[in-house]
């Protein structure tokens, strides 16, 4: 909001420079964005957090100044008159939770005019554009007081008024000229025919006041924030709603519209006519806090002067109860709704003094946190990037319509989605594996190598599930396949796991799918990402896949324990084989495992060779077998037979010949 | 076979001494000792011979084989150094190191600094409901927050604690772990939150925060400065000034936002400080005692701070990134860029 330094100098003898008086404010929680000279005035435009509605009218700006600065506020209050009321005219609340107090003040024989040099002034400084005498007063004394006013041409008031909501489709043309169908979210303003203001928001051009205006009728209101944020929210923001919004205060309703009507006395030769209200008169309100200074000291970690405590209460407009030595009664004023607890008067206390007076000291810091899952995925996320892994950070917030085509499980829909685009939760992260890939491809790089540590999320029958996850994407040739599965099983070594178990994995998308099980527990799948779905996404090359819930790979890990290691030499013996193709690597590992007598050490492949020589349906397969023991040097002879064994095993298993 | 020796041994000393190459000298090896060389020939015939003569020439062949061998092996020797040439003028290979997403690194950094002061990580869970993500936290129900337009609601069945929704914040940690745990505690919070923002340079519907809190018989507001400094001057740099300037959060009070002097132009003005001097780069304050309170825990008898920051911003702001989304698209000429591990 703008406010203007002559405005405020109404209320307070101030004396300081534009420049102070912005670090002044600044420091006690009203933040300038910035501030400029304006023929002798000085406008600042500033931001007022939500729960300050006083500092959304100049007087609250002034208190906050006063408090500051040291120097008091005078502020004059009108005279509130309600007599004589007024004929003719009823005014009828439909719910007292959409508007609990509605009053208007009729004031007759008006000279609507182009408003005095002063008064245009004060609006134009604030950023309001100056209309004419009536309407510059109501705005005047919101800009003043904090309370919007609206003032309507009595004579084009037909019947009574009513506060209710809008009916479907009608029509409302405002001041703003433009047309709009109103919905029932809208508070309106209405008479026996036609809605005459959108209310809280704005008035409707059919009551409009101009220069042939004789009579008005100025309303003095409180609406509910939450039903003129939704109306704002369908049509427009205006200073009125703004206030309404962030709620005004109930004692000063009356003061605004007495005010108003004074200086339409003076400035337009308008006389109060009659007085009317609906919905429930504020009740004086005795809020007292009582305040312990000793807490105060144990909750700030500071010291403050009892007197500086008083004075800056008094300034912000508190008044002081009963005092002793350890303990101060505090009157909250009306316009401080917000202030309801101590914690919320040493709020106060706190930033008028200076936060930056309070001294800074770091807390001997004692903790009954256990530690989770951060730290395994910290140490996971290192251990990717040894490997020569990227991390990526993808959007958790995917399409329905991809989710439907990946098959991955029932995925949770957005109620508000933003678009489309993204309307349901994953339940896999592939979708950002495809996305990057995608776009990386598409920027001719190439040989991608990614990885990600995020949550997914699946609908269940009671609800849902959300698990963290990791996920390991590659793009490239085959020999990428391999690759990964290293990867895989360098991981589940890295946590200090002996064997992984790969089992066939049936998946929708993927072509030879693996499922990755430890000690008989799956944890994750590893697979070849189909050429129809990759297609399907326009993406050329292979992408290789894997998933792993994150706990399930964090509840396996063991404790490392150093191993013994053979120091005696291990004996090496090649086989050459060929191999059907439909006949896995994996049962020749397992032949070769069940016969080498538990003196295997490792297999390996050195050669595979496709071609001629070879017969149609099978390809060569060059395997070198190592034997060791942990007891002895094995002798030839020992490893002859061993190793003879192992072939003679192998060319008794159909689809395996020796070469 | 004696003349054959010697001519054999001459010729082949000769041809070792001459040959500059390490293949040369593989060729004359497999000429003179490989399975066809004339000396393995010669030794074929040694079983035909009367018993004298083969203990004779069984030795002589024995020393010129090992001869030949000494002289080739000597030779390879003096290869070596002055042989195998290579050319550094070639072109480097490439190597692809792993990177960590620069978001991940912020998101350590910012959460080691606490956790060396003692504080432990804890990770929610991104689905909240509504009790977690705002009542509990002293938001009202009539406040704008809760509105669709602030935050994603999800389609699962509502239960007690109200609807379900992708938290726009991550201090529905406190709740968590204030509800469990009893304290002493200090808990340090990251992880990504959401809000229905339309996506620009600055805005993105995903995020990142962290949120810290600590809460004990006597934590009080100058431990919150203490602690936030000590971040600043470990995070930034340790001749960092901070500045805490009175704002308004429904779960702490009193509350403040925090400002760093800004490094890049130390305090004279500049685009990235907006000419202020100052950066905003966190929220803070004394933990409601309506939020303790919530979480069963005596408000008379605790109390606390609590605070959180946006990673991204951060993030931005040190590392000079302009646009929210390159975060999120993951161009490998981005990721390559931010190598810290
Ligand atoms: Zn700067």
């Amino acid at each position: 909001m703008k406010f203007s330094l002559n405005f405020v100098k109404e209320f307070i003898d101030l004396k300081i420079t534009p420049e102070k008086l912005c670090e002044l404010i600044t420091s006690a929680g009203i933040e300038v964005e910035q501030y400029e000279k304006i023929e002798n005035d000085w406008v600042f435009d500033v931001e007022v957090t939500s729960n300050r509605y006083d500092w959304l009218s100049h007087i609250g700006i002034a208190r906050e100044i006063a408090a500051v600065s040291g120097i008091p506020v005078k502020v004059k209050y009108p005279k509130i008159i309600t007599t004589p009321a007024l004929k003719h005219k009823k005014i009828i609340i439909k719910n007292e939770s959409d508007c609990p107090l509605y009053i208007g003040r009729r004031i007759a024989g008006v000279k609507v005019e182009k408003s005095p040099a002063w008064l245009r002034e004060r609006v134009e400084h604030c950023g309001v554009s100056s209309v004419n005498n009536i309407v510059d007063i109501t705005n005047y004394c919101m800009l003043k007081w904090g309370n919007p006013l609206h003032a309507f041409d009595y004579d084009k008031i037909e019947g009574d008024i009513y506060v209710r909501r809008a009916k479907k489709g009608e029509p409302f043309l405002g001041l703003d000229g433009k047309e709009r169908e109103l919905v029932p979210e809208n508070l309106v303003i209405a008479d026996h025919k036609k809605v005459i203001a959108l209310a809280g928001v704005i008035g409707a051009k059919n009551t409009e006041v101009d220069e042939h205006t004789k009579n008005i009728l100025l309303e003095a209101a409180i609406f509910s924030p939450v039903v003129t944020r939704r109306s704002r929210r369908l049509t427009v923001e205006t200073d009125s709603s703004y206030r309404f919004e962030r709620r005004v205060c109930p004692e000063y309703v009356e003061i605004a519209s007495s005010h108003a009507n004074e200086l339409i006395h003076s400035f337009a030769n308008g006389t109060f006519s009659g007085y009317a209200y609906a919905g429930k008169k504020p009740k004086e309100r005795k809020k007292k806090i009582p305040l312990y200074f000793g807490h105060l000291e144990h909750y700030i970690g500071s010291a403050i002067p009892q007197k500086e405590i008083k004075t800056i209460l008094t300034h912000l407009g508190f008044s002081l109860g009963a005092s002793s030595k350890t303990k101060l009664d505090v009157n909250v004023p009306p316009f401080r709704l917000d202030v309801d607890q101590a914690v919320d008067l040493y709020e106060e206390i706190a930033r008028v003094y200076g936060y930056d007076k309070i001294p800074s000291s770091l807390p001997s810091i004692k903790n009954r946190m256990p530690v989770g899952l951060y730290d395994f995925k910290k140490s996971l996320r290192d251990f990717l990037i040894s490997m020569g892994l990227q991390e990526t950070v993808t959007f958790s917030i995917t399409s329905q319509e991809l989710m439907e085509r990946l098959q991955q499980g029932e995925g949770i829909n957005l109620i508000n989605p933003l678009r489309v685009q993204e309307n349901m939760m994953r339940t896999t992260l592939l979708t950002g594996a495809l996305d990057v890939i995608k776009h990386n491809l598409n920027q001719q790089t190439h040989n991608l190598e990614f990885f990600e540590i995020a949550d997914i999320y699946k609908k269940q029958k009671d609800g849902f599930k959300e698990t963290p996850s990791l996920a390991i994407a590659m793009s490239g040739g085959p020999e990428k396949a391999c690759r990964l599965k290293g990867m895989i099983e360098l991981l589940i070594k890295w946590l200090n796991i002996d064997m992984t178990g790969f089992e066939p994995d049936a998946r929708a998308h993927f072509t030879n799918a693996l499922k990755v099980s430890v000690e008989k527990k799956e944890i994750g799948f590893f697979g070849k990402l189909d050429k129809k779905t990759r297609d399907g996404f326009d993406i050329k090359e292979d992408i290789f896949f894997c998933e792993i819930d994150m706990a399930k790979l964090a509840g396996i890990k063991k404790d490392k324990k150093m191993k013994t290691f053979g120091r005696y030499p291990a004996v090496t013996r090649d086989i050459s084989l060929a191999v059907h193709t439909d006949t896995l690597f994996k049962d020749i590992e397992e032949i070769i495992t069940a016969h080498a007598g538990g003196y295997l050490q490792k297999i390996e492949v050195v050669d595979t060779y496709r071609g001629e020589n070879i017969e149609k349906g099978y390809y060569g397969l060059t395997v070198r077998i190592s034997y060791q023991s942990q007891e002895k040097t094995l002798t030839s002879d020992e490893v002859d037979a061993l190793h003879g064994k192992i072939r003679q095993a192998i060319t008794d298993r159909p689809g395996v010949q020796l070469r | 076979m004696e003349e054959k020796i010697k001519q054999i041994k001459e010729q082949a000393l000769n041809e070792i001494d001459r040959a500059e190459t390490g293949q040369v000298i593989e060729e004359l090896r497999v000429r003179y000792l490989g399975r066809k060389s004339e000396i393995s020939q010669l030794f074929s015939q040694i079983p035909k011979m009367d018993s004298a003569d083969k203990g004779k020439y069984g030795k002589e062949l024995n020393i010129l084989k090992q001869t030949i061998a000494t002289a080739l092996d000597e030779k390879t020797g003096t290869f070596g150094a002055k042989e195998e040439k290579i050319d550094l003028t070639l072109p480097a290979a490439s190597f692809q190191k792993g990177t960590k997403h620069v978001l991940s690194h912020t998101t350590e950094a910012i959460c080691r600094i606490f956790e060396d002061l003692g504080f432990i990580v804890y990770e929610g869970t991104e689905i909240e409901n509504e009790w977690h993500n705002f009542s509990a936290l002293n938001i009202p129900l009539e406040h704008p927050s809760r509105d669709a337009f602030d935050t994603f609601y999800l389609d699962v069945p509502e239960k007690r604690e109200g609807k379900y929704l992708l938290r726009s914040h991550t201090s529905p940690s406190q709740i968590h772990v204030m509800k469990k745990l009893k304290p002493p505690l200090a808990v340090i919070s990251p992880g990504r939150v959401y809000r229905p923002d339309k996506v620009d340079a600055s805005h993105s519907f995903m995020f990142h925060q962290v949120e810290g809190f600590c809460v004990d018989t006597d934590i009080n507001f100058a431990h919150l400065k203490g602690v936030l400094l000590h971040f600043a001057r470990r995070y930034y740099s340790p001749d960092v000034k901070l500045r805490f300037r009175p704002h308004f959060f429904p779960f702490t009070e009193p509350s403040a936002e925090v400002d760093v002097s800004c490094m890049i132009c130390h305090q004279k003005g500049c685009s990235v400080c907006s000419q202020k001097g100052w950066i905003e780069i966190l929220g803070c304050g004394m933990i409601h005692p309506n939020v303790l309170g919530a979480c069963h825990i005596d408000p008379k008898k605790y109390q606390g701070f609590a605070f959180g920051m946006g990673v991204d911003r951060i993030a931005m702001q040190k590392y000079g990134i302009n646009d929210i989304r390159l975060f999120y698209e993951n161009d490998k000429r981005f990721l390559d860029q931010f190598d810290e591990v």
